[in-house]
């Protein structure tokens, strides 16, 4: 998974211009379910993973996020 | 003395997408009890083999990939070859994507499109052929959704691909009236499968009892909508063509 491309696919998503590893999720103005439902369709279409709405609200920020991606990745 | 039964399928064959699971494994089950012949056709061969045990003597498998197009026609002649003409088919497969609108992306939607879609199309373009239609009471059903009737949320596409089919079902039923084919459409609500299992898990908790109290009647069982699609496909429906059918416990009625 490469970084740089995550936070510009999470920018995308969160309706900003760029986003910090250390940002929290629900911190974002946009964040909702429909945002929820936007990771889990990135997730599955770019890196062929699996969430839940559950696991994506307990990973809280932008980097949990990602590693959460990554650990389902292996 | 024969037995009054409008419903019966005795004497009819009919190709049925989607066999190997949820609604499609049902209807075929309970098509196979009303006494007609399948081919049953789907990706996942296990499946299939599945559904075939269960639906006894009589049927054939047709592992069919059906987002490719092309093939369709090749497939389908080559079984109707080892299996005999038809009398009309159901187009059950189809997948879910669930994505709100700034997710949608266009190669996902071409996959959802040609699946959900487009093989409708071109089952019905296979079918109506003389080489492959018996000539006879001709029925046609494709399966769309309640999201092919009403809105909902990350589903736009997901709509897209299927109240196109109802356009598709009004279109077909006027063409092919003459040539004795009725077209129809069924748009189930949310039954009780593995895709609404895998649906469920991305949203929250309290997602089983908001589906719930949008169906008045609680969540569907998949016989649930084989019963109209077999009553679709039998002579108890000889004058309804172009119809579209809510199955859906209330949903749409709301």
């Amino acid at each position: 998974m490469e970084i740089e491309i995550f936070k510009a696919e999470m920018a995308e998503l969160l309706e900003v211009d760029s986003v910090e590893l250390t940002d929290e999720l629900s911190s974002f103005e946009c964040w909702d379910s429909l945002t929820i439902l936007s990771i889990i369709a990135l997730a599955g279409e770019k890196y062929n993973v699996t969430l839940s709405a559950a696991e994506i609200n307990k990973s809280h920020t932008v980097g949990g996020l990602k590693e959460l991606i990554k650990l389902k990745m292996s | 003395m024969t037995t009054y039964n409008p419903f019966t399928l005795v004497g009819r064959n009919f190709l049925i997408t989607g066999a190997a699971s949820g609604i499609g494994r049902a209807t075929s089950i309970v098509l196979s009890k009303l006494g007609a012949k399948l081919i049953l056709c789907d990706l996942n061969e296990s499946g299939l083999e599945i559904t075939l045990n269960e639906c006894g003597d009589g049927h054939i498998m047709l592992p069919i990939d059906l987002a490719n197009s092309s093939s369709i026609k090749l497939k389908v002649n080559d079984a109707i070859s080892k299996f005999g003409k038809l009398h009309g088919f159901v187009h059950l497969a189809g997948r879910s994507y669930i994505a709100p609108l700034k997710s949608v992306s266009e190669e996902k939607c071409k996959e959802l499109f040609a699946i959900n879609t487009y093989a409708a199309l071109e089952l019905a373009k296979v079918f109506t052929n003389r080489n492959v239609y018996i000539g006879e009471k001709g029925s046609i059903v494709f399966v769309s959704s309640v999201y092919g009737v009403v809105g909902s949320a990350a589903n736009v596409a997901y709509a897209m691909s299927k109240s196109a089919l109802h356009g598709i079902t009004k279109s077909l039923a006027i063409e092919l009236a003459g040539k004795g084919i009725r077209v129809n459409c069924v748009a189930p609500g949310f039954v009780k499968t593995n895709m609404l299992d895998t649906a469920s898990g991305m949203f929250d908790a309290n997602y089983a009892e908001t589906l719930n109290k949008l169906h008045p009647l609680g969540i569907g069982e998949p016989e649930d909508v084989a019963y109209a699609i077999a009553y679709l496909l039998s002579d108890a429906a000889k004058w309804v063509t172009g119809s579209i059918m809510n199955i859906d416990g209330g949903f749409t009625a709301q």
